[in-house]
């Protein structure tokens, strides 16, 4: 067997778990100013986060490696803190979490539209403060939005590809995720676990998306 | 709402007429070789293109990548005239598929691996020098098929370094994959083939001599069923003097051609 299934199965949905956590405060926090503020620049600031979800992934993992690879100062500024990105799975987190960012944003920032702005109105007059509104009214009423955001982003990241070959690589036990290991067992000749793997990704797929039904059909 | 349905109507019929008609008119198919090569060879090739075509009157595409990704596309029915793999086994995959025009397998080039460096100065001058801890990721071509990945295993293997420094292996699909990380510097170092370390702004740091590696071998063979005349100019080609030189200016041992 050239590779482990389910060391590679259970890598790639810890990193995609990973990456969603690490993408949700900032990704919420941008969903929410998105919704409820208008400032200068808001178009420019909408369009940068939603670039990742048009652009092609390879495309954006060139500019990722650009960003953290030893080219760059910023890198370079990195591997001398001994932070080693490039080729660990700590890339592969970044990939997944870049590409899943526009997703868990555009969704919340449309359940964050749907909430009643008088809610938060009545609470603002009660005294609430700002964060606090955010975290006992906006948030609450905006949490199934929240949720299907983030299992979108999950969604995304597990099928990541073109981004993760770029920063990543596919480095078997190190950085090898499950898209990525179909891809190079077909081209290295071992299709039978290719298919395996791709059993496997057929069965989370199955799992997330009666997951999502169900959160759907539970909340009315 | 109709005038699209007609628009998308109109489109589906062109689609299914192109789908009908040949991609190539009969009579000027036999004038254009897909060459399906080694990603090793891009410079090679791409050099001695243009008077291939002057010499022989044949368009020539070349179609470039690891040699294992060339041997499951032709075995998939890629339309692929000439077969160069940098290996034996990768060449054995197609063989074994039925897929090699009998008698035509030679054994083409012969090649050496190389260590290579990124441009700081990391002093690596023999194999055991890859112990060195500055030496973090050595980038190689994916030693499970891509020919020049399964030499590097070998040569790390006959020196006992394969358990110690497999860790740190970067694998890539092409063998120019390895070769542009550690050209960008994200990789420390790379094995690469020595032919490779010439086209590339890496720090050669040694080249593996001939009797402390593996047997390095670049088949030709032209593919089952795609002899055609303007294939077997192009094949005969490629063992000419005049391609045989160009090999050499590349750094390529042109073997003699006739034995397996």
């Amino acid at each position: 067997m050239p590779v482990q299934i389910w060391e590679v199965t259970a890598f790639t949905i810890a990193v995609a778990l990973a990456a969603t956590l690490a993408t949700s405060v900032p990704a919420v926090l941008l969903a929410w100013v998105l919704a409820r503020r208008t400032f200068p620049g808001k178009a420019l600031v909408e369009t940068l986060a939603s670039l990742p979800l048009v652009m092609p992934p390879v495309a954006t993992g060139l500019l990722l490696l650009w960003a953290v690879g030893r080219r760059s100062a910023f890198g370079r500024a990195l591997e001398s803190a001994g932070i080693d990105v490039i080729f660990t799975w700590k890339a592969v987190v970044l990939a997944m979490a870049v590409m899943g960012f526009p997703l868990l944003v555009r969704t919340a920032r449309a359940g964050f539209e749907q909430v009643n702005r008088r809610y938060e109105a009545m609470a603002a007059t009660l005294g609430a403060s700002p964060s606090r509104i955010f975290l006992t009214v906006s948030l609450p009423l905006a949490s199934r939005s929240v949720v299907a955001g983030a299992l979108l982003a999950f969604s995304r990241a597990l099928g990541e590809f073109g981004a993760t070959v770029m920063v990543a690589g596919s480095i078997p036990g190190r950085t090898l995720t499950l898209p990525v290991a179909i891809y190079s067992l077909a081209e290295t000749g071992h299709d039978r676990a290719a298919g395996q793997l791709m059993l496997v990704s057929v069965a989370i797929a199955f799992a997330a998306v009666a997951a999502a039904n169900r959160l759907q059909s539970s909340g009315r | 709402m109709t005038r699209l349905a007609r628009i998308a109507a109109a489109v589906a019929v062109a689609l299914a007429g192109a789908a009908r008609a040949p991609a190539v008119p009969a009579a000027v198919a036999g004038d254009e070789v897909v060459v399906s090569a080694a990603s090793s060879l891009t410079d090679l090739l791409r050099e001695i293109a243009p008077d291939c075509e002057r010499t022989t009157g044949v368009r020539v595409r070349l179609n470039l990548g690891g040699s294992n990704a060339l041997a499951r596309q032709i075995v998939n029915g890629a339309p692929a005239d000439i077969f160069l793999s940098a290996d034996a086994a990768q060449m054995d995959v197609v063989e074994r598929a039925g897929l090699v025009e009998p008698g035509t397998r030679r054994d083409w080039l012969a090649n050496q691996l190389a260590v290579i460096v990124r441009g700081s100065g990391i002093p690596v001058s023999g194999p055991r020098d890859l112990l060195d801890r500055r030496v973090r990721r050595i980038a190689v071509g994916d030693p499970a098929a891509v020919p020049s990945g399964v030499y590097a295993r070998a040569y790390l293997e006959r020196h006992q370094l394969w358990p110690v420094l497999q860790d740190r292996l970067v694998p890539f699909a092409t063998v120019r994959g390895a070769l542009a990380a550690v050209a960008s510097g994200d990789a420390d170092a790379g094995i690469v083939f020595a032919t490779d370390a010439r086209v590339a702004t890496v720090r050669l740091a040694f080249v593996v001599p001939r009797d402390a590696g593996p047997r390095i071998v670049y088949p030709m063979a032209l593919v089952r069923g795609r002899a055609t005349p303007a294939a077997r100019k192009v094949f005969d080609y490629l063992r000419s003097e005049a391609a045989r030189a160009a090999c050499e200016r590349f750094g390529f041992i042109p073997l003699d051609g006739s034995r397996r």
